[in-house]
């Protein structure tokens, strides 16, 4: 094998050393025009008036567009899914989160297009705004989302994604303890050095070619083309070396805005974000409401585990839906949990809409069960390591949406873990594997959590 | 003004207020240094003011004249890498790249300066440079690396300090 286990430089690390790789920013067009944004200075508002012409009629302005130059205002990420869309490219009479896209402005140079945006005439009407994802939740909270607060269009058309599995009245009856938690981990800015940025250059032919910095290529591609309303022949868009993305950089940020400019201008424009709208209103890791309630036995078995996840979208949709369903097919962790009762929602908020980030949709999960079962054992008396390995996935279990696992590493990492923090584990528990349970590890209330591998 | 970059002397006019990474980037077409901020705070467009480590996006070009000014493009080409190049490709010091070009310099004028492989004085010699992708603890090791004079074997990488990887394999 030449790859596997070997120890090979980067592909690029040479380009990266001597300031050769190109990154976005780094394409140069002559005659590019710079793009700025007027953004809501508002969490929450009615837009009551919008003029551009004391912008548009500016020596140096070559543009300048508002929703009513795109021709398919609303496109969602997951349009592409059959799941409606609920978020304007460029804000209609509402804005719903601080910097959301109102008009973008393309001048011959960054400091003239900073002037026009400034020029543009707004008026607003403040609306109450939500911040927190649980306070949205409630019935009587004010309406953040023309949807409503939940996000209504799972399956069936129903408003949360739900698992249930197994008896969990049985599971909860049984029960030695109740252990219950909430767990909240907070936004988090993916903060890349390279912010949001594309160039975009009219060609001879009559197509567009987009330099971007997405995550997503064809993704980006095909959400360009729909607001556009063009064939996908008439774009051409250009990947590259990504500054940082991190997950921030798969939602379509920039592209379709500025190929608006262009067809407006007719000259080639570049837009790129400032620190500060990076910070203020590029997506963000989203903020989670967990609450967890465990059936233990007083010996460490997990018999059944109720859940209620609040996923924050923040203003809208996007990926959200999918985050969250990620989330629940994970949401019992590394372990076997036979009896399950699961509710997720989608909650709209005032916030920038939030989006992937390492491990979309579980990295929260993750982070609730694993400090859940660390207060689990203690409040049981019984040691943090062990009681993972006991309920640790083993091949065959089955996973929340019914999956059976085929190599499960749970306790292979356990293991690892115990060796590398000095973990004196008993010796039935350093020579375990992942081999399918038997004896005293596949008690009564596992006998149904074991599914088949075969076909997988 | 005259804006020594790299070797090669450009004259540069009516740019003296714009900032001397606007200039070398959109006026000479040295793109080396990046834009991470333009307010100083990451170090990305950091490049060397005649010798000296300068954030660009800080500089007015104007107090830039007449000065020698040293970006990553001047520090080795791919035939003919510079010890801190080589040092950043053995021990897997960049990942994306946005931050590297500004943390080499940083480190090459640290190194000119006499610095040690101390980690701690690298760490305060590369202060408030920010690199989002993790990369601390490799930059640190290919800085101290390049400041004691190892010699660097390209086609392959460091052990790092967290790895427990066997090395071998490519048989
Ligand atoms: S761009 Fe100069 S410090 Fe960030
Ligand atoms: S390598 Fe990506 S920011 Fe440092």
């Amino acid at each position: 094998m030449k790859v596997v286990g070997a120890r090979i430089p980067r592909y690029d690390g040479v380009a990266h050393v001597t300031g050769r790789t190109t990154y976005v920013d780094d394409v140069s067009v002559p005659g590019t025009l710079w793009a700025k944004a007027l953004r809501s200075p508002h969490h929450h508002a009615g837009i009551t008036t919008l003029d551009t012409s004391k912008a548009e009629a500016m020596p140096g302005v070559r543009g300048v567009i508002t929703w009513k130059d795109v021709p398919l205002l609303e496109y969602g990420h997951l349009s592409a899914l059959g799941i409606p869309a609920d978020e304007p490219l460029l804000a209609k009479d509402e804005v719903r989160y601080r910097g959301q896209p109102i008009a973008l402005v393309a001048a011959e140079s960054e400091e003239l297009a900073a002037e026009a945006v400034d020029a543009i005439e707004v008026g607003f009407e403040e609306r109450p705004a939500l911040f927190d994802v649980r306070e949205a939740f409630d019935s009587d909270a004010p309406k953040v989302h023309q949807w409503g607060n939940w996000y209504p269009h799972f399956e069936g058309e129903m408003d949360r994604r739900q698992i249930r599995k197994g008896d969990i009245e049985r599971a909860f009856d049984e029960a030695d303890t109740i252990v219950q938690g909430v767990y909240r981990p907070a936004a988090i800015e993916h903060a890349p050095i390279e912010t949001q940025v594309c160039q975009v250059v009219p060609e001879a032919n009559g197509r567009l070619t987009i330099y971007s910095c997405t995550q997503a290529l064809y993704f980006s591609l095909g959400v360009v083309a729909a607001h556009l309303q063009v064939p996908l022949n008439r774009l051409k868009i250009v990947g590259g070396t990504t500054g940082g993305g991190f997950g921030g950089k798969v939602d379509t940020a920039t592209e379709t805005m500025a190929c608006l400019l262009v067809l407006k201008a007719n000259r080639p424009v570049k837009w790129r974000w400032t620190r500060e709208e990076e910070f203020l209103c590029s997506s963000t890791r989203a903020p989670w409401h967990m609450e967890l309630a465990t059936a233990m036995t007083k010996d460490g078995w997990i018999l059944g585990q109720k859940m209620l996840t609040l996923h924050d979208a923040g203003a809208y949709a996007r990926f959200s839906p999918y985050g969250l369903t990620k989330h629940s097919f994970h949401h019992t962790g590394a372990y076997s949990i036979p009896n399950l009762h699961f509710d997720g929602y989608v909650v709209f908020t005032n916030r920038t809409p939030t989006t992937a980030m390492r491990g979309f949709g579980v990295t929260s999960v993750s982070f609730a069960v694993e400090t859940h079962l660390s207060r689990v054992a203690k409040e049981l008396g019984l040691d943090p390591i062990e009681i993972r390995m006991r309920n640790a996935n083993r091949i065959g279990d089955t996973s929340p949406n019914g999956v059976a696992y085929t190599d499960p590493s749970t306790i292979d990492t356990l293991q690892a873990i115990a060796d590398a923090i000095g973990h004196e584990l008993p010796a039935d528990y350093r020579t375990m594997t992942n081999e399918p349970r038997a004896g005293e590890l596949l008690p009564e209330h596992l006998v149904a959590q074991v599914g088949s591998t075969e076909g997988h | 003004m005259n804006l020594t970059v790299n070797g090669i002397t450009h004259g540069v006019d009516g740019r003296e207020l714009a900032t001397l990474l606007d200039v070398l980037r959109e006026d000479i077409g040295v793109t080396g240094p990046k834009a991470g901020c333009h307010q100083g705070g990451c170090g990305a467009c950091t490049v060397l003011v005649d010798g000296e480590p300068r954030r660009s996006c800080l500089l007015p070009a104007g107090y830039a004249d007449g000065t020698e000014i040293t970006t990553v493009e001047g520090l080795g080409t791919p035939e003919k890498l510079a010890p801190i190049q080589q040092a950043f490709v053995h021990h897997y010091a960049a990942q994306c790249g946005f931050c590297t070009s500004g943390m080499m310099l940083a480190a090459h004028a640290y190194i000119d300066r006499g610095g040690t492989d101390d980690h701690d004085a690298i760490q305060q010699a590369l202060g408030g440079h920010v690199c989002r992708c993790t990369g601390y603890s490799k930059i640190i090791d290919a800085v101290a690396a390049a400041a004691r004079g190892d010699s660097f074997d390209l086609t392959t990488t460091a052990v790092g300090k967290y790895t427990t990887m066997a090395t071998g394999g490519g048989e």
